[in-house]
């Protein structure tokens, strides 16, 4: 392999960029705090570019002439340049100036460079001197003189006091600068002492410059001295000259060398050379470019060179580990070519299992990795000497890295397991597919498709070919090409852990397809795709440079996580990614899968699962919703909005009627009305489509659409209203569509258009009104000449009474997603629906008073056409119609209405009297099933809700409601007031529990906790603070219930058979176990220690003593030690209890049985009271209201403001 | 132009209709009417004649005004007698006669409407007090009867627009102090000021307000005022609200027991009654997936 690879892909998108730069890159240098680097031009220009993106993000023209040399600052925003103005600058990045410059040089500056710890800067230049300046305070801290020419290059040591430099004079030169330190050893800090310390230092510096002394000078170029440096941490030094050689120069003689230096030159080339061998291990030639200068990243493998015309940033060697992955474990080759595993079961990673040492160049590491679960054996290739592979059988026992005994190997570019039995080797260079048995013996040999460039695993019996236009899909057993996909360039192929898809990965690609080569979806990344792993439920997940990404089969992707570094992405399991860091450690990534899981389950129309996650997890609000809209499910999107306005779009468009007039009634702006008078009448909703209209006051739609319907009665009312507005047209048209020739006479006259009364009274055969008319006009008949008047036409009558009700619709049948939300669908319960699409009153709140009010106009008296016109209408249109609305009534919610609807809280929903949807929130948050041992709570809180106010004799008081929020006067934020808070529980009810605990009277203690539990779940707290106060509250109450509960049942055991006693005996000792209050806990273990005395248990007994004893000091505590002396004479057991007392372990709150760590347990939802599996599903015992272990969400006792 | 207002403008009943709207009923029938002018001997004794309704003597209003019935002003009072009494459907037809025959009148308006309005017909008992020509009871009836439909924005209109020609009358106040209590706020505090005199009233804003210790001490005061059974009844629910409140669910209980036996129909028993039910109903709907065998 002459050239990697490697170089030339990382170099291309800095050299496009680079293009337009028309003069010699001087200098590039690394940032350690962000992917840029500074590259200082010729043209006096410095640029920061960032490396991944290829884009310049900023430039520095401040110096003039070209810039020789730059620097980054370690850890401060800054960087350092010098040029050939003689001016060293110091800029930072952050603000973008020039921060000052450092005038001394008497000619050009070479190179500058800071200090790794110091505030120095060292530069060095033509004037032949070498200075040291300190930037802190800005001043020339030190002048090395020495050299007879140009110093070419002056650079620190990175950890000793020592500096080395290159000058024309063909010598290099290291200096001592120990002495300089010491003068300066407190650099940061700026005392008064130190800076007189300091100004006589510099004083001490005129009469002999003590502070750097030449160490060494180093003599053995032929030519000036261009370049130099140390070794980063072997005592070596390199230097590069115009003798065209590159030296090496030790500064001892103990140590062997090994590493890799690299050099460019003049004579287009970029070379790396091995140490040891001192050989060039590669070299990179550009045509038309001359490379000048070369920089390496302080810590991550990335280089720079700069030549004639651009930069370009390259890696030395390939960073992408070999892995595999078999089940469960993941085989991976390390930096060192050690094979090791790691096992995604117990997260453990093995030792070394096996050492490829001897695979290939040291310097290329293996590119892939096979493995084969039946010979448990590995094939792992290497691009050496183009393309070697070796299979070897992993050891059986790992106990260390061992050299393979058995290797079986042979060339080619790429090889991969096909079978249990055979495995594929594909030579590049013979474009030929060889199947081989385990022997390593040819079995067939395949014609590849030309230009093939790797080769994959396709399947069973298959293999997937690469070419770099498309992906073949062959079947190795008919030598037969299957199917073929134009996919371009793809680099690695990943099979999901099923095999039933794969993804192709490219540059920028992802292709997903099936087993049968058929593609699925692709996706387009504008940054490079490093890697990807499948999710078992059939998601994929990819990294890029700096982000995991998912996509599933439908093409629809987001991003999961950022990443800081790049990885290689092996295996996702649940919440856990893991990977390969470029160091070839394993790593977990935490992720939330929550997102694609939901978008998975929506495309696979898993509603179980939707709701679960919905459930479980909190998904962000805006982006759901806007995917579910755009992804064309918006009614599922319309159970997460809140948003009215959104979610009277989304019901429009799902056609869910019912939920956009409840929204259009609270926005109550024209255009919704109209829109949703639009969508009702396609429906043909058409109380809907009158509502909306009365709400727009479009009587003249009104009116048609009473025609329309056969609404004969509701016509007749709008032509009286016509008639109180005085507005001739609508009058007209609704005589019209009455068939009432008088109505519109009356009204022609009215407006003095006799002509047309007299027609339309002729036409009528209406002769006395003609006469009446005729009169009027002081006409006669025969001065009248009418045209010719055909009859009347007849009112059509009405043959359906449409108006009754609304277009039959089938019965609106809820998603299963909705009728989830709705009410839990386990529980059954089924809120009727009408067939008109509203819900009856009883199911849901929110159906107020408007809709009843026009259902009932047909009701009211003839005279009040006093409809609900709604309170928003403008002052101007209102001031028309007082006259005709006599009453503007209409009922309004109640406060405790809007307590409802204010608050996602149970207990605030107790307070407004919604009990219903209280059982819901609480069933839904908690699992609450059992709601009888809550009625006291419920009611006590309702009672609690409102005042009486005596006002009017003979009516009933006036009822108001109290609010917690006193000071609160908008009835959207106003909520009830909740009695018996936590500080009340806390102060009162659990102090009743503990005297209750104190004074023994167990049966009134477990009731004050068990209420104290009931009123812990319908309440409120006002602080997020207090949540976990509350929740705190509720598991004492929980222990001590269950405490209680273990002493009760102990005294109805008896002690007067074996079993009996040795079950009261264990109750005793479970007894100890909830977590009381020291003082109560003392008590338990004390009645237990007694008991295990009483029946000369011992061991049992000691351990109690121990733990009063532990416990502290106490009334106790002298009997403790007594029991602890007399038991540890003999500590044995006369009945054996199932107790052990070095056991953590909880107590099954329905058996009295200890549950041990790592036995399978459910809990309640509520109280967090632990049971055996097998109570699942069954009542809590101790709270007596949540199910064991029901699906549950989390209480919810605070509302943050809105 | 109503007597209700001469009395106003005049000043000569003013104290009896403040002892009145008080809810200082026995101050009411204390007066001696001897003095009164001919013009504001009817207003004041129909004054006297709804104090003894308030405080439960319906037999001898009946017996009082018997024989005087086609005077609408009277026959308004009967109405509301025989509604308050035990004849409730003869009381509504004799209200709703007047309310169709007699709607000028301002004691109809204003006793007919009562009768409607607790019969449960609030919109026509609105229709009827609308009709009124600035009589200051008609407003504070109408401003409570929209408060009874929870149309707190109707009510603030009806006491504003009073306030702009009776400035500063009693009874306006105390119906802007009503409104006040369901706006809340500062509101509660003016209210509180206003219902001075109220001790009842008083103790409600107080529980508003929060003041829960004080609310309790007037509403015990108040308990042992027992010439008002109506309004000691009042001060009972109030105070079960109370001790609620203060976690004394005793206490409650016991309250509640004696508001049982002293007034069954209390909208407090009412209510909780149906609440009772409704939770028995809500909660059957309810069951753990795996009942317990035992």
């Amino acid at each position: 392999m002459s050239s990697s690879p490697n170089m030339l892909t990382k170099a291309s998108p800095i050299a496009n960029t680079s293009a337009p730069l028309t003069s010699l890159v001087r200098v590039k240098i690394f940032s350690r705090q962000g992917p840029w680097i500074l590259v200082s031009l010729h043209t006096s220009t410095i640029q920061l570019w960032d490396y991944r993106m290829g884009t310049l993000i900023d430039r520095y023209e401040e110096h003039d002439g070209p810039v020789r040399g730059v620097d980054f600052h370690r850890t401060q925003p800054l960087f350092v340049s010098g040029g050939d103005d003689y001016k060293i600058k110091v800029w930072s990045y952050q603000s973008k100036r020039c921060l000052f410059t450092l005038n001394g040089h008497l000619d050009y500056v070479r190179t500058v460079y800071f200090h790794h710890e110091l505030p120095w800067i060292l530069s060095c230049s033509d004037d032949q001197t070498i200075r040291i300046w300190n930037w802190q305070n800005r001043s020339l801290i030190c002048t090395m003189t020495g050299h007879n020419h140009y110093v070419m290059c002056a650079q620190f040591h990175p950890k000793d006091d020592l500096i080395v430099s290159a000058s024309l004079d063909q010598s290099v030169r290291v200096w001592d600068i120990s002495g300089l330190r010491k003068k300066h050893s407190a650099p940061t800090s700026m005392t008064f002492e130190d800076q007189i310390a300091r100004a006589n230092q510099n004083q001490a510096d005129m009469f002999g410059n003590t502070d750097a002394v030449v160490k060494f000078v180093l003599e053995g170029h032929d030519r000036g001295v261009n370049w130099v440096a140390f070794h980063p941490n072997l005592p070596l030094i390199v230097s590069a000259g115009d003798d065209r050689l590159v030296k090496l120069w030790r500064m001892s003689e103990t140590k062997a060398w090994e590493d890799l230096i690299l050099s460019v030159g003049e004579d287009k080339t970029l070379r790396v050379w091995d140490l040891n061998k001192r050989t060039s291990v590669q070299s990179f030639k550009r045509e038309n470019d001359r490379f000048w200068v070369i920089a390496a990243h302080p810590e991550i493998n990335l280089f720079a060179a700069g030549h004639d015309n651009g930069v370009m940033v390259f890696k030395l060697e390939r960073e992408r580990p070999a892995s595999t992955i078999h089940q469960d474990v993941l085989f991976y080759l390390t930096r060192d070519k050690q094979v090791k595993s790691y096992d995604f079961q117990k997260n453990t990673e093995s030792p070394s299992l096996l050492s490829l040492k001897k695979l290939g160049s040291p310097w290329i590491p293996p590119r892939t990795m096979s493995y084969n679960p039946a010979e448990r054996a590995v094939l792992v290739t290497s691009p050496t000497d183009n393309g070697t592979y070796q299979l070897i059988n992993l050891p059986r026992d790992s106990s260390g890295a061992l050299e393979p005994t058995d290797v079986k190997q042979g060339y080619g570019s790429a090889a991969v397991f096909v079978a249990r039995n055979r495995f594929a080797v594909f030579s590049f260079a013979n474009q030929q597919v060889d199947i081989k048995d385990l022997q390593n013996n040819t079995t067939k040999s395949l014609k590849p498709p030309t230009g093939t460039t790797d080769i994959y695993f396709g399947g069973n019996g298959n293999i997937l070919m690469i070419t770099p236009t498309q992906v073949v899909l062959y079947d190795i057993q008919q030598k037969k090409q299957l199917a073929e996909l134009a996919v371009a360039a793809v680099k690695y192929v990943v099979w999901s852990t099923d095999g039933s898809c794969a993804a192709l990965l490219s540059k920028h690609d992802v292709t997903i397809i099936n087993k049968n080569l058929e593609q699925l979806s692709t996706l387009h990344e504008t940054i490079r795709i490093k890697s990807a792993a499948w999710d078992d439920a059939g998601v994929l997940l990819y990294s890029t440079l700096n982000h995991v990404k998912y996509t599933l089969m439908n093409g629809d992707n987001g991003i999961v996580r950022t990443l800081d570094q790049t990885v290689y992405l092996v295996r996702v399991k649940g919440k856990a990614l893991y990977c390969l860091d470029r160091n070839a450690k394993p790593r977990v990534l935490n992720i939330d899968p929550t997102e694609y899981r939901f978008k998975l389950a929506l495309v696979k129309r898993n509603y179980e699962e939707m709701l679960s996650i919905i459930k479980t997890s909190s998904l962000v609000g805006q982006s759901v919703i806007a995917y579910l809209q755009k992804k064309g499910y918006p009614e599922i999107a319309l159970q997460f909005v809140q948003d009215p306005q959104t979610r009277f779009e989304l019901a429009i468009e799902c056609g869910n009627l019912e939920v956009a007039v409840e929204m259009a009634k609270q926005l109550d702006r024209p255009k919704l009305w109209s829109r949703l008078a639009t969508e009702a009448l396609a429906h043909g909703n058409h109380q809907t489509v009158e509502m909306a209209y009365q709400k727009l006051r479009q009587f003249d739609k009104l009116s048609f659409l009473y025609l329309c319907t056969g609404d004969q009665e509701k016509s007749l009312r709008m032509a009286k209203i016509a008639e109180h507005r005085g507005d001739a047209t609508s009058r007209f048209q609704n005589s019209i569509y009455l068939g009432d020739p008088i109505s519109r006479i009356e009204m022609l006259k009215e407006i003095d258009m006799y002509p047309l009364a007299y027609a339309t009274a002729k036409s009528h055969g209406l002769e006395e009104e003609c006469q009446l008319i005729l009169d009027a006009s002081g006409l006669t008949e025969e001065e009248i000449a009418l045209p010719d008047i055909g009859k009347p036409s007849d009112l059509p009558h009405i043959v359906v009474p449409t108006h009754q009700a609304n277009w039959p619709v089938k019965a609106a049948s809820f998603s299963f997603f909705q009728k989830a939300l709705l009410g839990e669908i386990e529980d059954g319960e089924d809120i009727p629906i009408r067939s008109d699409g509203f819900r009856d009153e009883e199911g849901i709140d929110g159906e107020n008073g408007d809709l009843q009010d026009t259902n009932e106009l047909a009701e009211e008296d003839d005279d009040a056409v006093g409809w609900d016109m709604g309170e928003d209408i403008n002052v101007e249109a209102e001031s028309d119609f007082v006259t005709v609305d006599g009453a503007e009534g209409g009922t309004g919610s109640s406060e405790a209405d809007g307590w409802t609807r204010n608050s996602p809280l149970a207990a605030d929903h107790v307070a407004g009297g919604s009990f219903n949807t209280a059982m819901q929130l609480l069933n839904r948050q908690v699992g609450a099933v059992n709601f009888a041992p809550l009625k006291s709570r419920f009611l006590e809180i309702y009672q609690g809700s409102r005042t009486f106010l005596p006002a009017s004799v003979g009516l009933p008081p006036l009822v108001n409601y109290i609010r917690r929020t006193v000071d609160e006067t908008d009835l959207r934020k106003v909520l009830p007031i909740i009695p018996r808070d936590l500080e009340s529980v806390a102060t009162i009810d659990l102090q009743a529990g503990y005297t209750a605990m104190n004074s023994n009277k167990l049966e009134d203690g477990l009731q004050i906790f068990k209420r104290i539990l009931h009123t812990l779940l319908v309440n409120i707290v006002n602080t997020q603070f207090q949540v976990a106060e509350l929740e705190r509250l509720v598991s004492t109450a929980s222990e001590y219930a269950i405490a209680m509960s273990i002493e009760l049942a102990r005294r109805t055991v008896g002690e007067d058979s074996e079993a009996k006693l040795k079950r009261n005996l264990e109750l005793s000792a479970y007894f100890t176990i909830p977590k009381l209050e020291v003082t109560h806990r003392n008590l338990a273990l004390m009645a237990a220690l007694r008991q295990a005395v009483k029946h000369k248990n011992n061991a049992t007994a000691l351990s109690f003593a121990n733990r009063v004893i532990a416990n502290g000091t106490s009334r106790f505590t002298e009997q403790a030690n007594k029991v602890k002396t007399s038991c540890e004479r003999s500590p044995s057991n006369k009945i054996d209890i199932e107790y052990d007392p070095f056991a953590e372990f909880d107590v099954c709150a329905a058996s009295f049985t200890p549950i041990y760590p790592g036995t399978a347990s459910v809990a309640c939802p509520f109280d967090g009271s632990k049971y055996h599996t097998k109570y699942k599903g069954q009542l809590c015992r101790v709270c007596e209201v949540c199910e064991i272990a029901a699906p549950a969400s989390g209480l919810r006792v605070f509302a943050a403001a809105r | 132009m109503s007597s209700t207002e001469q009395i106003y403008t005049e000043g000569e009943l003013m104290t009896i209709h403040n002892d009145y709207h008080h809810n200082a009923y026995t101050k009411v029938l204390a007066h001696n009417l001897t003095q009164t002018s001919t013009s504001a001997v009817l207003s004041a004794r129909i004054l006297q004649l709804r104090a003894q309704i308030a405080l439960g003597n319906q037999a001898e209003v009946l017996a009082d005004i018997s024989g005087e019935e086609d005077i609408p002003d009277l026959a308004a009072v009967q109405a509301l007698a025989l509604y308050t009494s035990d004849s409730e459907a003869q009381g509504l037809s004799l209200a709703e006669s007047l309310a169709q025959t007699q709607s000028d009148n301002a004691t109809v308006q204003i006793l007919a409407a009562t009768v409607l309005a607790a019969a449960g017909k609030i919109e026509e008992a609105l229709a009827l007090v609308s009709k009124h020509q600035g009589t200051l009871e008609a407003v504070a009836l109408g401003t409570q009867l929209q408060l009874l439909v929870n149309r707190t924005d109707l009510a603030e209109r009806e006491v504003k627009n009073a306030k702009k020609w009776a400035q500063d009358s009693l009874l306006v106040n105390i119906a802007e102090s009503w409104v006040g209590l369901r706006v809340g706020g500062d509101r509660y505090q003016q209210a509180f000021y206003e219902f001075e005199e109220m001790p009842v009233a008083q103790s409600v804003a107080e529980m508003h307000l929060g003041r829960l210790p004080e609310a309790e001490t007037s509403l015990r005061n108040a308990m042992e005022d027992t010439e008002n059974e109506a309004m000691q009844s009042h001060a009972i629910a109030n105070l079960v609200v109370v001790e609620t409140l203060a976690g004394r669910g005793a206490q409650a209980k016991e309250l509640l027991a004696s508001l049982q036996t002293r007034m069954p129909g209390h909208p407090l028993l009412v209510d909780l009654e149906e609440k009772d039910a409704l939770f028995d109903e809500f909660a059957a709907k309810y069951a753990p997936k795996v009942k317990i065998t035992a």
